[in-house]
């Protein structure tokens, strides 16, 4: 009994310590978006992408989108090539669980400009990539590599204003297009609990 | 448009109930933004959701949709006409203040108080059941509630403190909150020249609350405290007081903690370890915050450490740095948790990470650090051969001894018989053996399952157990001298055959159960490394032990019935017998002397009492064998007299006067524990001790020892305190420390376990310099053993 609880112990260690790691190449996954497309990371090779584990009404998440700072963060970046991946992995049993009319709803309302918002109600995505929080951020460079993974901003609370935040997939971005090495490749993603 | 603002409230689980009275309560503001600019953005958030009517209905909660829109209209046409002022909370809009799932009030421990007092003040937040708020480091998502004090002049605040909290689900995102209620206490200082006269004590509390969404939230709680000339406790004093018993715990068990290799990743595997029985359950370690790295949710329990007793704990927690230039932590703070229910019970910790290379050496074996692969300390078939070996041995040990001899006249009396009969016996007293390690082995699971520490030779820490088997070796005294008979001796001089070969039986079996029970006070060579493996092993393995040492115990007897061929080495039947019997009865004297000696570590002077029981049930011993076992007449009478002498002894002596069963425990002065003048300078055991003395860079000599282990006095009078060993001591400016285990203490329990050990002797030397590893002297000494130790550790 000991001894399986520590096996399984183990198992939970290994899964969030080894689900990606930062340099290593980021996993593939496939998915469906809200408009019914399949959506494979292999796919944007070439490309930086940026997924984000996203639920609206977690006030973390709001907060980065009610006054249009990460649409206009996903425009800007959008501009520059980007690609952003939004991954909502609530299951289907939370009131917060959108269907995908709503979820197109959602995206119209809210002025969403992200390439596309992945419905992963099953929580494979999220698991694949140790998503703990809402938001929680990654950054995957154009040659398919984990470059960050954390916080969107320096300012863990529900209520600061995004737009006079350190914004750290703009950082990394930049980083990026500039050729240079990722400055700050990790942070304490902050929010409310994926609700897997 | 607005209709989906009206349905925001409804969206959350739980705000039906209490919409309408919950947004007149709530004056929240901190995390809000103007609502103005609220509608102003494109409004978002849930929208309007055709699913959720249908999920409601299925769920049965019909409580109806339309009275919640029909209430959010009314909050909404309230807000709008109201204007309201910035401080009306932005996101969830109406519903962030509807929809509150935690009461918030002030608790103050005193209605009044004097200036220079100190008044607790306790945040108290009540939580709908399956809500929650987050403790100081929320873990992986929330946040921790914010207390922001508004206090009069003359009034401070204290930091914050926080009742244990809960590790809260799912595994991936773990999380450390309280759910149903937690109140945060911080102490108030009333200055000295604090002027009489009522005071308002105001907090601003904000929070993240959460159940299948979050919701932010704060709100402002007051109360008033009246200073005059008088403290009186508030009515809240008490609840204020459960919740301060919840508080982890500042000062406890010392812990230390290590990195384990590999160190050079992104990753590392912190190591905390230290010994607190209560925390044997479920240990886990809830850390602090860290600025730039994070101590994982995740726990492992290192189970190979187990080995090391039910109280040792041993965690392997994974850390994990953001920036890859900064630093590691060098030190780690936060709150061991363990135990269970109403007895769980946590410790405030903030302590050194060793590196791993010189972990090895604090004290802690080496195996320590590679133990999750190791595991055991050798295999488990080497292990049962030295718990053979070790019953074997324990046969010529000087507890066994006594019954030994019986045994032997036992044999001889019996080589006439026929070898069917001898190994019949033979086989009745392994039996008796085996039969007595296996109740002890279920007494030491049953203890293990009960959350104590067993150790070897335990039970001769009860008095009640001394006393009982004070009585019965003097009753046998009493056979061997032929005051009275009994069919003992495995019916040794029994005339009708018939009777011996059935009181034979009985003889047998009641041998090996004597021969196990004097045998447990002695460990010997091979027993106490098999033993300390066996008692931190699970039940099973535990009665295999125990089994495998009986049967060394009773292994010659076994081969002598099964070769009674090897019996004529023994002298021939006859009247020496009688007189070997006779002889027997002084080694069981002895015996009863020594057992007397460890009654006196329990009653003291009382001891006196106990004598006088003893010298009762011989006299009652007496009368029965000489007026009702050889007597002719009033046989009936004796029998009475025998009776009221040994009843009355037990009731006066016993009950009355000594109180055998509830004994004041008798300390043994621990002051000066010097045997004699010249004797070793000894000051008593603590891991404190042994700490300080090596931070001195003075060589230690530890010696785990009990009033009962034989083997002990034994190693002491022959090998320790001896002229050549006491010099040597004062050669090499050594410390002595004396571990008394008589009554068994838990720390030493733990102490001993730490070295595999399930019992006493254990001497350690730990050589001079602070990072040599003890060394373990073996179980039997001899001067020479002790001094070439002591040579090496100057």
């Amino acid at each position: 009994m000991k001894k399986t609880f520590a096996l399984f112990a183990a198992l939970a260690l290994a899964a969030s310590v080894f689900a990606v790691e930062i340099g290593k190449s980021a996993p593939d996954f496939t998915g469906t978006d809200i408009t019914g497309k399949t959506v494979k990371l292999s796919d944007y090779k070439g490309k930086i992408v940026v997924l984000e584990s996203y639920n609206s009404d977690c006030p973390f998440c709001n907060n980065q989108y009610h006054g249009g700072a990460t649409q206009a963060l996903q425009k800007e970046l959008a501009d520059k090539g980007v690609v952003w991946l939004l991954v909502n992995s609530v299951n289907p049993r939370n009131p917060s669980h959108r269907t995908a009319a709503q979820a197109q709803q959602e995206w119209t309302d809210l002025k969403i400009a992200a390439t596309a918002w992945i419905d992963d109600s099953s929580g494979d995505i999220g698991r694949l990539y140790g998503m703990k929080t809402t938001p929680h951020v990654f950054v995957v460079d154009a040659a398919g590599n984990l470059a960050y993974a954390g916080a969107m901003d320096d300012q863990p609370d529900p209520s600061h204003d995004p737009k006079t935040a350190r914004n750290y997939v703009r950082e990394a971005v930049d980083d990026l297009l500039a050729g240079k090495p990722v400055a700050v490749t990790q942070t304490k993603p902050y929010g409310c609990s994926v609700h897997y | 448009m607005l209709d989906r603002h009206f349905i925001n409230p409804g969206l959350q689980p739980g705000v039906r109930r209490r919409t309408a009275f919950g947004a007149a309560s709530a004056a929240l503001t901190r995390w809000g933004k103007p609502l103005k600019r609220r509608w102003a953005s494109a409004p978002f958030s849930t929208g309007l959701k055709p699913g959720v009517t249908d999920r409601r209905n299925q769920k049965g909660e019909t409580s109806g949709l339309t009275f919640v829109r029909f209430v959010a209209l009314i909050i909404l046409v309230l807000c709008l006409s109201a204007k309201p002022a910035p401080a009306q909370p932005s996101f969830l809009g109406d519903g962030g203040q509807a929809g509150h799932h935690t009461q918030v009030k002030l608790l103050l421990s005193a209605d009044s108080a004097r200036p220079g007092d100190i008044v607790i003040a306790g945040v108290d937040l009540k939580m709908d059941p399956a809500w929650h708020t987050y403790w100081k480091n929320a873990g992986d998502s929330g946040s921790p509630t914010k207390i922001t004090w508004t206090l009069p002049a003359g009034v401070s605040a204290g930091e914050t403190q926080w009742p244990l909290p809960h590790k809260l689900p799912p595994a991936e995102v773990t999380t450390y909150g309280y759910e149903d209620e937690v109140v945060l206490l911080a102490p108030l200082t009333l200055a000295t020249n604090l002027p009489p006269g009522p005071l308002d004590i105001s907090a601003k509390v904000s929070w993240l609350e959460c159940k299948d969404t979050c919701i932010p939230a704060s709100t402002v709680v007051a109360a008033k405290i009246n200073v005059g000339s008088e403290t009186k406790p508030s009515a809240e004093a008490a609840t204020l007081q459960q919740w301060q018993a919840r508080l982890p715990k500042s000062q406890g068990a010392s812990v230390q903690a290590w990195w384990e290799p590999p160190v050079n990743n992104d990753t590392r595997s912190l190591n905390l370890a230290w010994a607190d029985q209560t925390m044997a359950q479920s240990p886990d370690f809830f850390p602090d915050a860290g600025d730039n790295f994070e101590v994982q949710s995740a726990t492992e329990q290192v189970t190979a450490l187990a080995t090391e007793g039910p109280g040792a704990i041993h965690l392997r927690k994974i850390v994990k740095k953001f920036a890859g230039d900064s630093p590691w932590p060098r030190e780690v703070s936060g709150v061991l948790v363990g135990g269970t229910g109403e007895s769980r019970a946590g410790l405030q910790i903030k302590v050194p990470i060793a590196s791993e290379a010189s972990v090895a050496s604090v004290a802690i074996p080496a195996s320590r650090s590679t133990a999750s692969n190791a595991g055991l300390p050798a295999p488990l078939w080497q292990m049962l051969l030295y718990a053979f070996l070790g019953g074997l041995i324990l046969n010529l040990m000087p507890c066994v001894l006594p019954v030994i001899a019986l045994k032997i006249l036992g044999f001889v009396s019996e080589a006439g018989s026929s070898p069917r009969h001898v190994r019949v016996l033979g086989l009745v007293y392994a039996l008796g053996v085996i039969a007595s390690f296996l109740v002890l082995a279920g007494v030491v699971i049953g203890l293990q399952a009960a959350g104590h520490h067993p150790g070897w030779g335990m039970q001769f820490s009860s008095p009640v157990f001394v006393v009982c088997l004070a009585t019965l070796v003097l009753l046998v005294a009493m056979n061997l001298f032929g005051v009275f008979e009994v069919t003992l001796g495995g019916g040794a001089l029994d005339s009708a055959s018939q009777l011996a070969s059935r009181s034979g039986m009985g003889g047998a079996f009641f041998n090996g159960v004597l021969a196990t029970t004097l045998a447990t006070p002695c460990t010997a060579p091979f027993l106490a490394p098999a033993l300390g493996f066996a008692f931190a092993q699970p039940g099973p393995v535990v009665a295999l032990f125990f089994f495998t040492i009986g049967l060394g115990l009773a292994a010659p007897y076994l081969v002598l019935s099964w070769q009674p061929a090897w019996l004529k080495f023994l002298p021939k039947p006859g009247a020496w017998m009688q007189k070997f019997k006779v002889a027997m009865a002084f080694p069981m004297l002895a015996t009863l002397v020594w057992l007397y000696t460890i009654a006196t570590s329990s009653y003291g002077k009382n001891v006196l009492w106990l004598g006088l029981f003893l010298v009762l049930t011989a006299l009652a011993a007496w009368v029965y064998g000489e007026f009702v076992q050889r007597g002719r007449r009033h046989q009936t009478l004796a029998t009475i007299i025998a009776l009221l002498l040994f009843l009355g002894g037990y009731g006066f002596a016993l009950e009355k006067e000594l109180d055998w069963r509830a004994p004041v425990m008798v300390s043994s002065g621990a002051g000066d524990l010097k045997e004699s003048a010249q004797g070793i300078a000894w000051h008593p055991w603590s891991p404190e001790a042994v700490a300080a003395a090596r931070a001195a860079g003075q060589p230690v000599l530890v010696d785990f020892t009990a009033d009962w282990c034989l083997t002990c006095q034994a190693n002491k009078y022959s090998s320790i305190e001896i002229p050549s060993v006491r010099e040597k001591l004062k050669a090499i400016n050594a410390v002595a420390l004396i571990g008394d285990y008589t009554h068994t203490p838990d720390v030493i329990t733990a102490e001993l376990n730490r070295y595999h050990r399930a019992g006493v002797p254990l001497v350690l030397v730990y050589p001079k310099g602070p990072d040599a590893p003890a060394v373990i002297l073996p179980a039997i000494l001899t001067p020479g053993i002790v001094l070439s130790a002591l040579d090496q550790a100057k």
